[in-house]
């Protein structure tokens, strides 16, 4: 029992992290119907300039940790959104009008050209994160988990709730619904697209950013790479929940981070992966469209 | 126009000897990738010994030059950049790091008799294929397996835990280890996979726990050995760690952080600050005033060690390549590579024992054990 529920935690953490990422594939699939290959890339960005903007402004001693950590976080997710920005209108803007297939391929090279710049600027050693993080454990019971772990369901879970609710709630977020329904009609009832895309790869970019940043401080290792590891699972979340949709994409996540934690477990952990793979399939066979996704239900 | 294919084949032939008195070496390394950081080692290391070659008047009479193609660290790019390099022209080449890489393009170099020598793939199958133009500097897991086996013994560890990453390398020598446990009897609690690049393994750690083993191997790299190390300090799990050759990296101590790296013992051929000839210390020197650090990694030694005994072969077979290269690096003794003293059996392998068992002391450093 012990096992189970300390298992149980550990996927929640990494779940947590999937479905962060996994919003930015799904509320650009929503609204552009386009598979995000460089989403992963951007996550990994928002990983790299954490780094370096923790290590330049040691922003934790001046304002203190948690202030320090917050104003580090709304910097990189800033920074990390205007390479969205950048990403979309370079690469995507352009295919606009062209098949699909187009915009994907584009999507594929983006990936590999930020991959590549980040491995010229940094160099392609694996960088270490400072130990800025508290590294006290809770006990509960026999239990013992990491208070940082603890931290990472919960800015999550957080960031996850204040987006449902900015979509939900807020004029933008109908206007996004709405994008991602019928673009021709949003666009007859005067919404102005473009910047509803814009929007969009503001706040995907921006959440994958906030996920890196938290890899970063949590496991504090990252490589140029880890984009594609974490960009797969998050996809696979993604799909899992029901592309395009939101709540969709953080039930994947954490289902994901279960299946694979208790896998492990209770099955043999070089299995793991291909087990949550596997109830992939048993569940696109059963609802084709994802745990959450509805076929003719607004998505976003 | 068939005086201007007449033109062009004679204006090829031209380039032909223009070029010839150069004599092409390959080296195929992983420079971009998750071992980039190792690819970019050995270029430095093969690059600088070029330099000093030519500087001395080449080889045979011919300047080297060095050709340089990316794996990548997957075999897929390893066996188009193989294909590259066997079109270029050269004799031989050095390299690659990982043994499922080195295996995508074994056979089109032997096929184009080229001869290879691979720096860090240390799976035993790659010398057991019978391929005549393949060999390497580094050891192999067998070796390696005997030696972890030994370590185990001597802590006397009750129950063992084996994990591996299901890598060609990494598997192997934790199936080595196994047989080699179970052929002693020993109890073998745990043997499992981890996959590598994934960040997070308290999935792992916490089901090793529950196997309660007294010794956890861990055969792969150093990325995620660092990782196991860090996560199991979060876990407050205290049972020792060791760890095979491609755990030496100094970035181990970086990812694990210095409390969590401490106390954590591999086997390793010696780290560069521990190669003890004159030849070699002259060398690390060199090699600082020339990029300003000193080497990193063991396997940019290697390839290095790799690269002279191919400009030391080609001396003897007067620049020829192929048959002659091969006779003339099998008629190898002793020679004094940086990383000890080389010769290569019948099957290629380096003869000799290389393995030492390194500890990681409380400031990070790597302390060789007597």
């Amino acid at each position: 029992m012990e096992q189970f529920l300390e298992q149980l935690t550990n996927g929640l953490a990494v779940g947590s992290i999937y479905a962060l990422i996994a919003l930015g594939y799904t509320m650009v699939y929503g609204v552009l119907k386009l598979i995000n290959f460089a989403h992963g890339d951007l996550f990994t960005y928002g990983a790299y300039l954490g780094l370096t903007l923790l290590t330049s402004f040691m922003l934790q001693d001046r304002l203190g940790l948690a202030l320090g950590i917050l104003v580090l976080a709304a910097m990189v997710m800033g920074l990390v959104a205007v390479v969205g920005v950048v990403l979309e209108r370079a690469a995507y803007r352009p295919l606009r009008e062209s098949p699909r297939l187009s915009a994907v391929v584009s999507a594929l090279g983006a990936s590999i050209f930020l991959q590549n710049t980040l491995m010229l600027i940094y160099g392609a050693r694996y960088q270490v994160y400072p130990d800025v993080l508290p590294q006290d454990a809770v006990h509960l019971g026999g239990l013992t988990i990491p208070l940082v772990r603890v931290g990472v369901v919960a800015v999550s879970v957080v960031m996850m709730t204040v987006l449902y609710l900015f979509v939900q709630k807020t004029k933008i977020g109908t206007a996004i619904r709405a994008a991602a329904i019928d673009q021709g009609a949003a666009r007859l009832m005067g919404i102005d697209v473009n910047r509803v895309i814009m929007i969009v790869f503001v706040i995907g970019p921006a959440l994958g950013g906030a996920a890196g940043l938290l890899v970063g401080l949590y496991y504090g290792q990252i490589s140029f790479t880890m984009g594609w590891t974490y960009g797969m699972k998050a996809f696979t979340a993604a799909i899992l929940g029901g592309i395009g949709n939101i709540p969709g994409a953080m039930v994947g996540g954490l289902l994901l981070g279960v299946i694979e934690a208790l896998g492990a477990a209770y099955l043999s952990v070089a299995w793991k992966d291909a087990l949550a793979f596997a109830v992939l399939i048993v569940i696109l066979i059963v609802r084709p469209s994802g745990l959450l996704g509805e076929r003719v239900a607004e998505k976003v | 126009m068939k005086k201007a294919i007449l033109a062009l084949a004679l204006g090829l032939c031209t380039l032909g000897t223009a070029r010839a008195d150069t004599v092409k070496i390959g080296l195929l390394a992983p420079i971009t990738g998750s071992w980039a950081s190792e690819g970019q080692e050995m270029k430095k290391n093969v690059e600088l010994l070029a330099a000093e070659v030519n500087a001395k008047g080449g080889v045979a009479g011919k300047q080297v030059e060095v050709v340089v193609e990316d794996d990548g660290g997957d075999p897929r790019t390893a066996s188009l950049a193989a294909q590259r390099l066997t079109t270029q022209g050269v004799v031989a080449v050095v390299g690659t790091y990982g043994s499922a890489v080195t295996e995508a393009t074994q056979n089109i170099f032997d096929e184009a008799g080229i001869i290879q020598i691979a720096n860090g793939s240390t799976a035993v199958r790659l010398t057991e294929k019978g391929l005549k133009n393949f060999l390497r500097t580094c050891p192999r897991d067998d070796e390696q397996g005997r030696v972890g086996a030994m370590v185990l013994e001597k802590m006397k560890a009750k129950k063992i835990a084996l994990l591996h990453d299901s890598s060609a390398y990494s598997k192997g020598l934790a199936d080595e280890i196994n047989a080699l446990l179970k052929a002693k009897k020993a109890n073998v609690v745990f043997f499992d996979a981890l996959t590598p690049k994934e960040q997070d393994y308290s999935a792992i750690l916490t089901k090793l726990k529950a196997a309660g083993p007294d010794v956890v191997f861990f055969t792969g790299y150093y990325p995620e050995a660092g990782l196991l190390l860090k996560q199991k300090k979060q876990m407050g799990w205290k049972v020792p760690f060791i760890g095979g050759d491609a755990i030496n990296n100094p970035d181990l101590v970086k990812i694990a952080g210095k409390e969590a790296a401490e106390g954590f013992q591999f086997l390793s051929p010696p780290v560069p600050k521990d190669l003890d000839t004159p030849e070699a210390k002259a060398y690390v020197v060199s090699y600082q005033k020339k990029y300003g650090e000193a080497p990193q990694s063991i396997y940019g030694v290697l390839a290095g060690d790799g690269f002279r005994v191919i400009v030391a072969a080609l001396q003897a077979s007067k620049g020829a390549g192929g048959e002659p290269l091969r006779a003339a690096l099998g008629a190898l003794k002793d020679f004094p590579g940086y990383t000890g003293k080389i010769a290569f059996n019948a099957k290629g392998d380096r003869v000799g024992e290389l393995y030492r068992v390194y500890k990681v002391d409380k400031d990070g450093g790597f302390v060789l054990q007597k």
